[in-house]
């Protein structure tokens, strides 16, 4: 039988599907790659809904990334958030291969370019969602370590979901080191990962995340190259992607914090700035009191003197 | 403080203040008082209104658009009315008045507690 | 994981563990060389062909002798001397000394024919050249990438001629033929698994299992093929990985 190029792409597609038969899964097709995994669509043919599931696909004979997997599918079912895409079933398939289900997420990645993320405002607000997750995530003492566009999806509503949980590090508890795969490793994506995740040091934390919020934040800008960027939002990501991990937030609260600042035209703790520029800032933050208060008193003034000199 | 109680309290005191540059125009310093009654009174009335609409209507160009004819249109009232020396100054007082109501429009749309939740 | 015995296509049984691919064409034994060799020749003749077509511009006639010339000289003990699977890949390999032996035989202004001196399965070459006139080399790509799209073509081929002779001494024609339509023909995905169902006078639930049970297999079938054409067990999972669509980690 004669092959073409498409049916090599095909029968490539096809020899990774996962074997769901004797699951209650029913394929319906791939939507997806990871760093480990591939993510299909699936229905659910007990609860008639589909679902997402995600399954390791490439060889893996010790076994050190189905404990990932296992790990990232705890991970995300530890964090019941809005912003965090719920975990409903981890089991293992009949060709060995361990998955998880979780809600299917329909919406686009942030590198998509035809994510539509509307004006500046728009834009910082969807970002300011992806800070809600991962700020909730650091509460419980996760840290995400893979922050970057590709990991992130904005629904059709607007909704934001911080994806692909497989790096997290669950901070200050051993036990979990033993199955978790690469705790300590280099990993992460160049590019958007801290310095010394880089570097492979020990004590990635919180701050790491905060980094590559930054790296996000700039990416999300350099998507709007057409409007130019505030001196005040530069400092804040200059802030936030700081290499050393002490000049960065402290949190993530506080990036979040002062993009909030930003948004209502507040004082933001990236930018310094002189009497002379608080006052202006203060002067565009009001300008419809202003300008409507200096609109009285002009035409009572003007009566007042056309009165008196008539 | 509500959007209604906001609008009350706005209009006043801007009702007030509105009736007292009054005293800038010598030949109407006599009737200051009632005067400033009256503007007070005008400013209670446009302000409750403005607040119930920015209860009920939650958008900023209506609000201002809302507060503003509501301005002129008592504004209008006032200087129609019949006056002793038979003149109406109708500029004089629209024009400010229509001012006042944008900016309690404004301000009662942007503040003053929402009833998206409260009372809806 | 792979079955000892199992017919790999072209010569019948290839009983090995599981490297001595590479041992068994360096061994001094001719017969036991001839039997490695037709493992390669299944996996590689056609890309090696249609790589000689491509990049050394070569008629018809004189790649179809070169390619068989090529494997003649191949079964010869020192062949392989040179090949340190830890150093490159198998594929690699056989590429460069392709070219090597395509360079010399260029330079050897009148080439003697010799007409091979081993039996030869016969090797379809009108297929392969079929195959080639209708796709084009695009200018972005390699040579390399050429060799190895066509070496991946040629396995994906065996391995659904095997899949199809095993589905159908099963008694599973219909898992083949969904297989066939769903992952192999063009369009075959717009038909709904109802459809398909009905076509096949099956349940829809039939389908995705009969559909599972098809890839698993294909699945299974193509890895031993990897493995058959590989020299070592890193080349194998690099193999694997590539062939299934993923990056190489480095």
């Amino acid at each position: 039988m004669r092959i073409s190029d498409t049916a090599i792409e095909r029968l490539r597609a096809a020899a990774e599907f996962p074997d769901l038969s004797g699951t209650r899964y029913r394929l319906m097709d791939k939507l997806g790659q990871g760093g480990m995994g591939a993510v299909y669509r699936v229905e659910d043919s007990v609860l008639e809904r589909q679902i997402a599931l995600k399954v390791i696909n490439i060889l893996d004979d010790q076994n050190q990334l189905a404990a990932r997997l296992l790990q990232e599918a705890r991970v995300i079912a530890r964090l019941e958030h809005p912003g965090i895409v719920p975990v409903h079933d981890v089991g293992t398939l009949p060709d060995g291969r361990v998955f998880y289900t979780m809600k299917l997420v329909q919406g686009r990645r942030l590198d998509d370019p035809e994510t539509a993320l509307g004006g500046e405002s728009e834009c910082l607000r969807s970002f300011l969602k992806i800070c809600e997750a991962v700020a909730f995530a650091h509460a419980h003492d996760i840290v995400h370590r893979d922050l970057k566009p590709s990991n992130i999806m904005i629904g059709p509503f607007g909704e934001v979901l911080v994806m692909d949980w497989g790096l997290a590090k669950v901070l200050g508890s051993s036990h979990h080191r033993d199955n978790a795969g690469p705790d300590d490793a280099v990993v992460g994506t160049p590019g958007f990962m801290a310095p010394e995740q880089e570097r492979g040091d020990s004590h990635v934390g919180p701050l790491a995340d905060v980094y590559s919020l930054g790296t996000i934040l700039k990416f999300l800008l350099k998507q709007r190259a057409a409007e130019p960027v505030s001196r005040r939002l530069t400092a804040i990501v200059r802030k936030a992607t700081e290499a050393a991990s002490a000049a960065r937030y402290a949190s993530v609260q506080e990036l979040a914090s002062d993009i909030t600042q930003y948004l209502q035209g507040g004082a933001v703790a990236a930018f310094p700035e002189g009497p002379g520029a608080r006052a202006w800032r203060w002067i565009v933050k009001n300008r419809a009191w202003i300008l409507l208060i200096l609109a009285y008193l002009v035409t009572r003034t003007l009566f007042i003197l056309w009165r008196r000199f008539s | 403080m509500n959007k209604v109680w906001l609008g009350l309290a706005l209009g006043g005191i801007l009702g007030i203040f509105d009736g007292l540059t009054a005293w800038f125009t010598p030949a109407a310093r006599a009737q200051l008082l009632g005067i400033v009654i009256g503007s007070t009174v005008k400013g209670l009335i446009a302000g409750v209104l403005i607040g119930y609409f920015a209860r009920k209507v939650n958008s900023l160009p209506l609000g201002i658009l809302f507060g503003l004819s509501v301005g002129l249109i008592l504004a209008f009232a006032v200087a129609a009315m019949p006056n002793p020396e038979g003149k109406h100054y109708y500029f004089e007082i629209m024009l400010p008045g229509g001012i006042v109501g944008t900016i309690v429009g404004y301000a009662t749309q942007r503040f003053g507690a929402g009833t998206d939740l409260a009372t809806r | 994981m792979m079955r000892q015995e199992r017919d790999i296509g072209i010569s019948g049984r290839f009983p090995a563990t599981r490297w001595s691919l590479i041992e068994s064409a360096r061994s001094p034994e001719a017969q036991q060389r001839q039997r490695a060799l037709d493992v390669l020749i299944a996996a590689y003749w056609k890309p090696i062909y249609k790589h000689i077509r491509m990049k050394w511009q070569k008629d018809i006639e004189d790649a179809k002798d070169l390619t068989q010339e090529f494997f003649s000289r191949a079964v010869e003990r020192d062949f392989f001397a040179s090949f340190d699977p830890g150093r490159a890949r198998l594929r690699t390999f056989l590429r460069t000394c392709v070219d090597r032996f395509v360079a010399n035989e260029n330079q050897a202004a009148q080439r003697v024919k010799r007409g091979g001196e081993f039996q030869f399965v016969a090797l379809d070459f009108e297929n392969a050249e079929g195959e080639l006139r209708t796709r084009e080399l695009p200018a972005s790509e390699t040579p390399d990438d050429f060799f190895a799209r066509e070496w991946v073509r040629s396995l994906f081929e065996m391995a659904v001629e095997q899949l199809r002779r095993e589905c159908e001494s099963a008694g599973k024609a219909i898992h083949f033929e969904l297989f066939k339509s769903y992952d192999i023909e063009e369009g075959g995905r717009e038909l709904t698994y109802e459809q398909a169902a009905r076509q096949y006078g099956i349940k829809a639930s039939d389908v995705t299992n009969y559909l599972a049970h098809a890839r698993r297999e294909f699945r299974r079938i193509v890895l031993e093929q990897v493995r058959l054409s590989t020299a070592s067990e890193e080349e194998f999972r690099n193999e694997a990985r590539a062939l299934l669509g993923f990056e190489v980690k480095g």
